[in-house]
């Protein structure tokens, strides 16, 4: 039985599923109710039961956090700007964003008359989505991941490069110059720097040999001299330093964000949005902070893995998901506090020298650092 | 790529992280400086110009004030047999050359700045508001 | 908030025409930008003013000397002190009034004062256009302390009416100068901090390089005062070459820059700041004794008391001699100047204002040709015009 082994450092369960069957195997349950399904000839039906049960746990997750995130952000800023930022709803604030969603959908819902009426509506719910799927195969902790897929990383980057169709659609829909002009330059801005993220991700999988986001987080466990982790950040710092601007590019967070800038004449592509649509807008954004500082972590910074964590005693092996989670948790609101940090310090910049950094100095540097990589490699250095 | 070259350790804004990091920190003397206003209020000092107060025993009623005020939102009228000036605090600019020209030092300003109301003919403030008596000590 | 012409007198089929209205959160305060583009860059800028005129010049005519001072506050409202003295300078050359020493010094103080405060703003709201929020929290902060320093001594944070021809109102209260030596100690610290923020940040360079150039004949020729004129290498401060008051015992220097761009005109009111520390300090530490009568004794300002240590006599029924002066300082923005002509009754025959910020913003449509929109955000926004000096 497992507990009575010692954690040997290996990862325990593939995937949540199994560690939920694991869990009513030892209560005792999963068999009666097994047999119940196995009655009716259905106990493909079971599993689809226990993966939306865990589907829905982390839905209703990220969407706790986002809205955490949310005043996160304004206690962050404040603090930096030495204030306190919200504090009358709630203790400290923290029902802060439970009122704006009221407000957000208590106000009226305007669609422009000439707009095309269903792609309108759909725009907002095509960019929500995608922020959602991204987790799938983002490994939270030991053994609690959704579905570990083979091709993990191709299937984030594919997934967030959805996004620049929704943009076009939001612009093209809302029947307006300003809008369209807004939604092409969102759309160049993105796929400007989806380029440079690509690259500095494969330079990493050159490390693993495999594109499962659990096998790069396994790679990363252990430790040299005894107190250094084996973090992908110490092996490729270009890298690290490339993928966080280009994701902080990419969400339109500032220094990158002239689409939401009141300087500019309009709002940018969501101008003609309101209610409860802009709320989506907005809570994608979150999202897809939440979800690139988790994509961050899981490949530069270890993931869940903290270097003396097979150190634990076997008795103790049930708590490793757990101290796994909190780590991975820790580590991510850390990335995800510079972004925060970074939005108060600096200014934007202009859209056409954003393009200049992402194709003149991101990409060349990206290839560079994707050569070093591959020759150190060869060499056998690594 | 002349904007890598020259600056490419970003050194300019990794020392404006560094300065803002201590303001989060609250490193130094950068404290937090917001005053919760309705729950707690900052104290105004003793010149502050705010509504009027007019000292009954001191004031004869002479119209300098009401001759002089910029904005003419001073007018004197009859209470109880005296004469005492009456304030339209809506008009009022509170730049304070009524108390300034007073010739017996009847006109004060107080510190009270709350003076939002909801119609314009409860902000004229007539001597019944305005006059205090203050006590005489031997 | 856009309008596209086809066809019409002047303009092009292709062209856009854009209207960057009067309720924008760049233009501090009610201003509009009639824009004419091509594509992206400004072929044209005609700037839209008057939807702050408040008649302060007529209103001049018919208000006694005294009686305007409320009025000269809310001409450029974030620094009120330096309106109040230019005004109140021409009235004394007028009448030839005496002022003594120390209400002197304590005018400088409080302009000099306001000039730091002055600058915080214009610097945070800059910076606010271009993104970064947190410098005008800072800067609102420290300006917060200074108004504190300001009611204590006069009453009031933002429309003094303090100075007077003859003098200032009152004394300073106890407790104003340990409080004024805190606030020039953390001030100190606080600028060491804008400055690490700022100055070496590498995207506010690449956003104000080079933008927004001016030569020093142009700026000349545009009638351009003050530290954005300083900014084009121009060595021109009313402080130094006309000095008033006691300026020409206080040591300072004039802060110049060659460039002429937008960094420059920021780093002369980053410059300027200092200076302005640095001269308070002097103010602070050579301020002459108030004499034992004071007219605290008395309760009332100067209007009846005898001669103060901070007001000569200043008459009830004020009528200079008939005559004309035009009096100049150098006011935060640049060189603030009243003309005012007297008949010999209580009231101005006429007093016209010429106001720093006016004048700047006549030479906005030759800055921004060929620029981008951020581009003219940037430049507009270190020229640092406040909406009720341009309409008065």
């Amino acid at each position: 039985m497992l507990f009575l082994a010692m954690w040997t450092g290996d990862i325990m369960f593939a995937n949540t599923y199994e560690l939920i069957v694991f869990i009513l195997n030892y209560i005792g349950i999963y068999d009666p109710i097994y047999n119940v399904f196995k009655m009716f000839g259905l106990e493909y039906l079971l599993r689809i039961i226990i993966v939306l049960v865990e589907i829905a746990v982390l839905f209703v997750f990220i969407l706790l956090t986002i809205m955490f995130l949310t005043w996160m952000e304004r206690k962050v800023v404040a603090m930096v700007q030495a204030r306190y930022g919200p504090m009358v709803t709630g203790p400290r604030g923290l029902l802060q964003p439970v009122m704006d969603g009221v407000k957000l959908i208590g106000k009226e819902d305007i669609i422009p008359a000439k707009a095309d009426r269903w792609v309108f509506t759909l725009a907002p719910f095509l960019i929500f989505i995608p922020a959602l799927l991204v987790f799938i195969p983002l490994p939270f902790g030991e053994s609690l991941i959704i579905s570990d897929l083979n091709v993990g990383l191709l299937y984030i980057i594919a997934i967030s490069a959805i996004s620049p169709i929704a943009i076009l659609m939001a612009g093209w829909a809302s029947n307006n110059k300003y809008s369209l002009m807004g939604a092409v330059r969102a759309v160049a801005q993105d796929l400007s720097y989806t380029i440079p993220l690509a690259l500095s991700a494969i330079a990493v999988v050159l490390f693993t040999g495999s594109l499962s986001t659990v096998d790069i987080v396994t790679a990363q466990s252990g430790t040299w001299f005894g107190f250094i982790p084996k973090w992908f950040i110490f092996l490729q710092p270009l890298g690290f330093i490339l993928f966080l601007i280009a994701s902080i590019a990419e969400m339109g967070r500032i220094p990158f964000d002239f689409q939401e800038s009141e300087s500019e004449l309009v709002a940018g592509f969501f101008t003609e949005y309101s209610g409860m649509k802009f709320a989506m807008f907005f809570l994608a954004e979150y999202a897809h902070l939440f979800s690139v500082s988790a994509i961050v972590v899981t490949l530069f910074l270890g993931g869940w893995s903290i270097p003396f964590l097979n150190l634990i005693p076997a008795t103790f092996a049930a708590l490793v998901p757990i101290i796994s989670l909190v780590v991975f948790v820790i580590k991510t609101y850390a990335i995800i506090f510079f972004a925060m940090w970074l939005r108060d310090t600096v200014p934007r910049m202009r859209i056409d020298q954003l393009l200049n950094l992402g194709w003149k100095t991101m990409i060349p540097l990206a290839l560079l650092n994707l050569l070093v990589t591959a020759l150190l490699m060869t060499a056998g250095v690594f | 790529m002349t904007w890598i070259s020259k600056d490419w350790a970003m050194g300019g804004i990794i020392k404006g992280l560094i300065v803002t990091l201590k303001h989060v920190f609250r490193v130094g003397n950068r404290p937090t400086v917001t005053v919760q206003y309705p729950f707690e209020r900052m104290k105004v000092q003793p010149r502050f110009r705010g509504l009027h107060a007019v000292d009954e025993n001191a004031c004869i009623g002479c119209g300098i004030c009401e001759t002089n005020c910029p904005n003419s939102t001073i007018t004197i009228v009859k209470h109880n047999t005296n004469w005492y000036p009456q304030v339209n605090v809506g008009m009022c600019l509170f730049c304070g050359i009524c108390v300034d020209v007073c010739p017996m030092n009847a006109m004060k300003m107080t510190g009270n700045y709350e003076l939002a109301d909801y119609n314009r003919e409860s902000l004229i403030y007539g001597p019944d508001r305005l006059l205090f008596n203050k006590e005489v000590n031997k | 908030m856009a309008l596209i012409y086809s066809g019409g007198n002047n303009v092009e089929s292709d062209e856009l025409f854009i209207n960057m209205g009067p309720v924008h959160p760049s233009t501090h305060g009610v201003l509009r930008f009639k824009l004419r583009m091509d594509g992206e860059s400004i072929k044209e800028c005609t700037p839209v003013i008057g939807y702050l005129h408040r008649g302060t010049e007529k209103l001049g005519e018919m208000k006694t000397y005294l009686q305007f001072i409320p009025y000269t506050d809310r001409l450029d409202y974030i620094s009120a002190f330096p309106n109040n003295y230019a005004f109140v300078k021409a009235v004394e050359e007028l009448a030839g009034i005496e002022v003594p020493l120390r209400a002197e010094y304590i005018r400088v103080m409080t302009m000099e004062l306001n000039r730091i405060v002055n600058h915080l703003v214009g610097i945070g709201s800059l910076l606010m256009d271009l993104g970064a929020a947190t410098m005008i929290m800072w800067g609102f902060r420290e300006r917060e302390n200074a108004l504190q320093l300001f009611e204590m001594l006069c009453g009031a944070r933002m429309t003094f009416n303090y100075i007077k021809p003859g003098g200032v109102r009152e004394d300073m209260p106890e407790g104003f100068i340990p409080k004024l030596n805190e606030f020039l100690k953390d001030m100190e610290k606080r600028i060491d901090d804008y400055e690490q923020l700022i100055n070496g940040n590498e995207i506010f360079h690449m956003r104000m390089k080079n933008i927004g150039v001016i030569s020093g004949k142009d700026a000349v020729n545009y009638g351009w005062t003050g530290p954005t004129l300083r900014g084009s290498g121009v060595d021109y401060d009313l402080r130094k070459y006309e000095p008033y008051s006691i300026y020409p015992d206080l040591d300072f220097k004039v802060c110049v820059r060659k460039e002429g761009d937008s960094f420059a005109r920021f780093i002369v009111r980053m410059d300027e700041m200092k200076e302005s520390l640095h001269i308070l300090r002097q103010v602070v530490d050579n301020m002459p004794e108030s004499k034992v009568i004071s007219s605290a004794e008395y309760g009332i300002a100067p209007m009846t008391g005898t001669p103060s240590s901070v007001s000569t006599y200043f008459p009830r029924i004020f009528a200079p001699p008939p005559g004309e002066v035009y009096s100049r300082i150098e006011a935060p923005k640049g060189e603030l100047g009243f003309y005012v002509v007297s008949d010999g009754t209580t009231k101005p025959y006429r007093v016209k204002i010429r106001s720093p910020s006016f004048c700047n913003l006549t030479a906005i449509p030759s800055l921004v040709k060929g620029l981008k929109i951020p581009d003219l955000i940037a430049a507009f926004g270190t020229i640092d015009v406040v909406l009720g000096d341009v309409d008065r």
